[in-house]
């Protein structure tokens, strides 16, 4: 996985707004009249499939996110908006599990015998803790993996990896919304609905 | 580490390409990552790694509201989705 150099971000977020706008022309060929929740699906989900396109497939979270948008059959202006702004076919998302799950059992196995090796040096250090410390950090891996993009299908040091590049992937995301919300705010009088 | 003695575990290749200091490493890249725990002190790795998983998941989840949150705005404020280019041309300049 790419490092990302922290001078890129600035590349990042107009990769992210081009993109994001591109989604949002494409809705609107779709529709012309759209309710305010209609309006807010395609923002976010323009967004959502900006973000993850400047990765390029180059990560599990963007290709989930990705096939997610695209294998949901109910929404064709989204698949259109996927093939357009990745620029090619979008398959349904498999990961190379057979990898991933060498990955996990090393950790596993390993983790495993680290315990019982812990087990036998200091003082102080019950059984049952470390049972517990281990369950802990187990329920919060799961919640982790429920939370980033094709996540049930990762473990260890993939989860960790992707969550690092999904969280800086979600900082340019919410930046820029931010930034644009701002701007709007500035440029037009509030045109609010009275919905 | 503790992770040290482990090494006789896999009796596969041991590619040690993950290794535990990989995995040390990483998490405590989330660490900084992560604005709310920067100034917490590792006291152990498990409390740590736990910890960061926890603010990590929260994090993730503020984002992702946060998001939602500014798409509704958006979809206020923009009244249509349509090119708006001149908006677009200035807010890429503000970025």
């Amino acid at each position: 996985m790419k490092e990302r150099m922290p001078n890129s971000s600035a590349l990042m977020k107009q990769e992210f707004l081009k993109k994001w706008i591109k989604g949002l022309q494409i809705y609107s060929s779709f529709k012309k009249e759209m309710t305010i929740f209609e309006r807010k699906k395609a923002i976010k989900l323009s967004a959502d499939v900006a973000i993850a396109s400047t990765r390029n497939a180059s990560t599990h979270w963007s290709r989930a996110l990705m096939s997610d948008v695209s294998t949901d059959d109910a929404n064709h202006a989204a698949k259109i908006v996927v093939a357009q702004i990745s620029g090619r076919k979008v398959e349904k998302y498999s990961s190379s599990k057979g990898l991933m799950m060498t990955c996990s059992n090393k950790i596993l196995r390993r983790s495993r015998v680290a315990s019982r090796c812990r087990r036998t040096r200091g003082v102080g250090t019950s059984v049952k803790a470390r049972s517990i410390a281990r369950k802990v950090v187990k329920n919060r891996t799961r919640v982790l993996k429920s939370l980033v993009p094709g996540g049930q299908e990762m473990d260890g040091v993939c989860l960790i990896k992707e969550t690092l590049d999904y969280i800086a992937s979600l900082r340019v995301q919410v930046d820029v919304m931010r930034h644009l919300a701002a701007a709007a705010e500035r440029l037009d009088p509030p045109q609010r609905s009275i919905l | 580490m503790s992770g040290r003695r482990s090494r006789q575990s896999s009796g596969s290749c041991s590619s040690s390409r993950i290794t535990d200091d990989q995995i040390i490493e990483l998490v405590s890249k989330l660490h900084q990552l992560l604005p709310e725990i920067r100034n917490t002190t590792r006291r152990s790795n498990k409390a740590s790694a736990d910890k960061v998983l926890q603010e990590t998941c929260n994090y993730i989840r503020n984002l992702h509201k946060e998001m939602d949150d500014l798409s509704a705005r958006l979809s206020q404020l923009l009244s249509t989705v349509d090119t708006d280019s001149p908006e677009a041309a200035i807010i890429r300049t503000l970025i």
